[in-house]
């Protein structure tokens, strides 16, 4: 179990925030850049020191600020880090990286099925320099598994690589993540990988932790409207009988037509149209708000009516907290505003 | 070089070179540029260590003593160092009053002395560059993947580094072995090459001095030439 509960200055904030990782778990640290998830990462491996708190693994007190003081330095906690620069130390061969750690030379068999899981048992002679953005990313991965890490922190580590790489090395990961039955916690601001990676996600924004639970959960019932926010969710509709609250629209989570038993109907004016991904994105001028919603036929042209649902919207109040009714009741009931057709 | 050689015949260099002692000012060289390396690896280098990564207090004074150094005139580093180490001063004295009565005016430690005092800065400047581009992050992940920061210098730091740390050796030996300015002040004795070329210039012309500044610089040019050429291949090998 990995367990930190810390408060970390930093310049503009103070990071504080409680995070408990069972072992074979996958949490996920979701966030803009800037809002402290590195920072929690290199706490717990020991790179940077909490004003308060105390970070627990297995049992064992790496960091705690509390009497009697602790402060396990990072070549004892037995943590791995996996950055986005995988630090493969451009010195050594492949061979060598994979057992850097103390004791990774001890079995030679261990070295030859984890570069054969990793798909890199062809590559042991070569050095880093000959390596794909891929394959340095398995080897690191190899060098954390021969080091035995009871804990597997993962900073963004797949940035840069492409699409399809991307899914096989989180696939791998969180295969290896089971098998081995430790901790993991990614550290991603792409709600995609997070969610292919997690069993948890946790939203962080500004060194606060905003929400914490299943992936699923989180993106479609977000505990707020900045969450709703940094999750994705690109518009917010008054709703005129119900002062302040607002419905938040997700562009992936709107259809084409009125299907009032789905949620909330919109109508309004296209106000823009471009194509996205496989799709087209349309900006739906809405009375007083203005929704993004992608949809996978061309809509209306700019200027042109449209009626979309937004399927099953969270709501938040004036305050930005969520407005959790049960889902029958999930779309306020009464009479629609002008541009809102009705639910 | 090709100047000196179209001046110099094989004779004139073997009747410079035959002669009884003829050889003693090359070996007094090569001596106390050996000493003044060993002695620039051991202070020079984990000084040159703290200031790349910042960990010494004050670390805008000791840039700015380290650049002093270098860009201070040979002569004064000389005329500062008879006020520091002269027969007078308590370091002086307490050289003197050791058992083997030490000096550091006209010995080979004050050769030494003003050698490592003029090569040092070109050691610490190249080397704290070398030190500096090598990144933290790689530091971490050795400590990350269990070893102490003695050994993280030791396996990853200094090899990381070992290409300009050899060219900022190669380059102070250079400096060690031309050094002039303060050794004619603190060490006129014994004679290196640089005061024998000086000094026989003066006695009998610039014919006979010619061999021993061939002599210098066949002893000074390679290694830095050597190390030039071998970083450049490392550095290529890592990043390709």
């Amino acid at each position: 179990m990995l367990d930190a509960d810390v408060e970390v200055d930093r310049r503009e904030f103070t990071v504080r925030a409680s995070l408990h990782v069972a072992p074979g778990e996958r949490l996920a640290l979701f966030g803009p850049s800037g809002a402290g998830k590195t920072t929690l990462l290199e706490v717990i491996a020991g790179l940077v020191r909490p004003r308060r708190g105390r970070v627990e693994l297995g049992g064992r007190v790496l960091t705690s600020t509390a009497s009697p003081a602790c402060f396990v330095p990072p070549w004892r906690r037995r943590v791995g880090l996996l950055r986005q620069d995988p630090g493969i130390f451009p010195h050594l061969s492949v061979r060598d990286n994979l057992r850097y750690a103390p004791g990774g030379h001890r079995s030679r068999t261990e070295l030859a099925q984890v570069a054969d899981a990793l798909g890199i048992s062809g590559l042991l002679s070569a050095m880093p320099v000959r390596l794909s953005g891929g394959q340095a990313h398995r080897v690191a991965l190899g060098r954390l598994l021969l080091a035995h890490c009871d804990a597997l922190l993962l900073d963004e580590p797949y940035a840069g690589l492409d699409a399809q790489l991307r899914r096989s090395l989180t696939d791998l990961v969180a295969g290896l993540v089971d098998e081995r039955s430790v901790p993991a916690v990614l550290v991603a601001h792409e709600l995609a990988e997070a969610q292919a990676f997690a069993d948890r996600l946790a939203i962080l924004d500004r060194g606060c932790l905003l929400q914490v639970g299943a992936p699923h959960e989180v993106v479609l019932r977000p505990a707020s409207r900045r969450a709703a926010e940094l999750i994705g969710y690109l518009g917010f509709v008054p709703a005129a009988e119900h002062a302040g609250n607002v419905a938040g629209v997700h562009p992936e989570r709107v259809v084409g037509g009125a299907h009032p038993g789905r949620g909330l109907v919109l109508a309004g004016t296209v106000v823009g149209c471009r194509p996205a991904g496989a799709g087209w994105e349309a900006v739906l001028a809405t009375g007083t708000a203005e929704v993004t919603c992608r949809l996978p036929e061309r809509p209306a042209q700019a200027g042109g009516r449209m009626v979309v649902t937004a399927v099953d919207p969270p709501w938040f109040r004036p305050d930005g907290a969520a407005v959790n009714p049960p889902a029958a009741s999930a779309v306020p009931p009464g009479p629609a505003s002008p541009e809102q057709v009705g639910t | 070089m090709i100047a000196l050689l179209t001046h110099l015949s094989g004779g004139a260099i073997a009747s410079a070179l035959t002669g009884p002692g003829d050889l003693d000012p090359l070996l007094t060289s090569l001596a106390s540029g050996a000493v003044t390396l060993a002695v620039l690896l051991v202070f020079c280098t984990p000084l040159s260590y703290l200031l790349a990564r910042g960990t010494l207090p004050f670390p805008r004074v000791w840039e700015a003593g380290v650049l002093c150094s270098l860009l201070l005139p040979p002569l004064v580093i000389g005329l500062l160092l008879i006020f520091m180490v002269g027969p007078f001063t308590p370091i002086g004295e307490l050289l003197n009053a050791m058992p083997w009565h030490l000096s550091a005016t006209n010995t080979f430690l004050a050769l030494v002395i003003a050698e490592v005092y003029e090569s040092a800065p070109y050691y610490v400047v190249g080397a704290q560059a070398a030190f500096a581009d090598v990144e933290p992050q790689m530091e971490q992940q050795a400590a990350l993947l269990g070893d102490r920061p003695r050994r993280v210098f030791r396996r990853v730091t200094l090899p990381l580094a070992a290409p300009g740390l050899g060219v900022a050796l190669s380059v102070a030996w250079a400096r060690a072995m031309g050094a002039f300015g303060a050794v004619i002040i603190i060490a006129y004795h014994p004679y290196g090459l640089p005061l024998q070329i000086y000094d026989t210039l003066q006695e009998t012309g610039l014919a006979s001095a010619l061999p021993y500044a061939l002599i210098l610089l066949v002893v000074a040019l390679p290694l830095p030439l050597a190390a030039f050429a071998w970083s450049a291949r490392a550095r290529r090998r890592r990043r390709g």
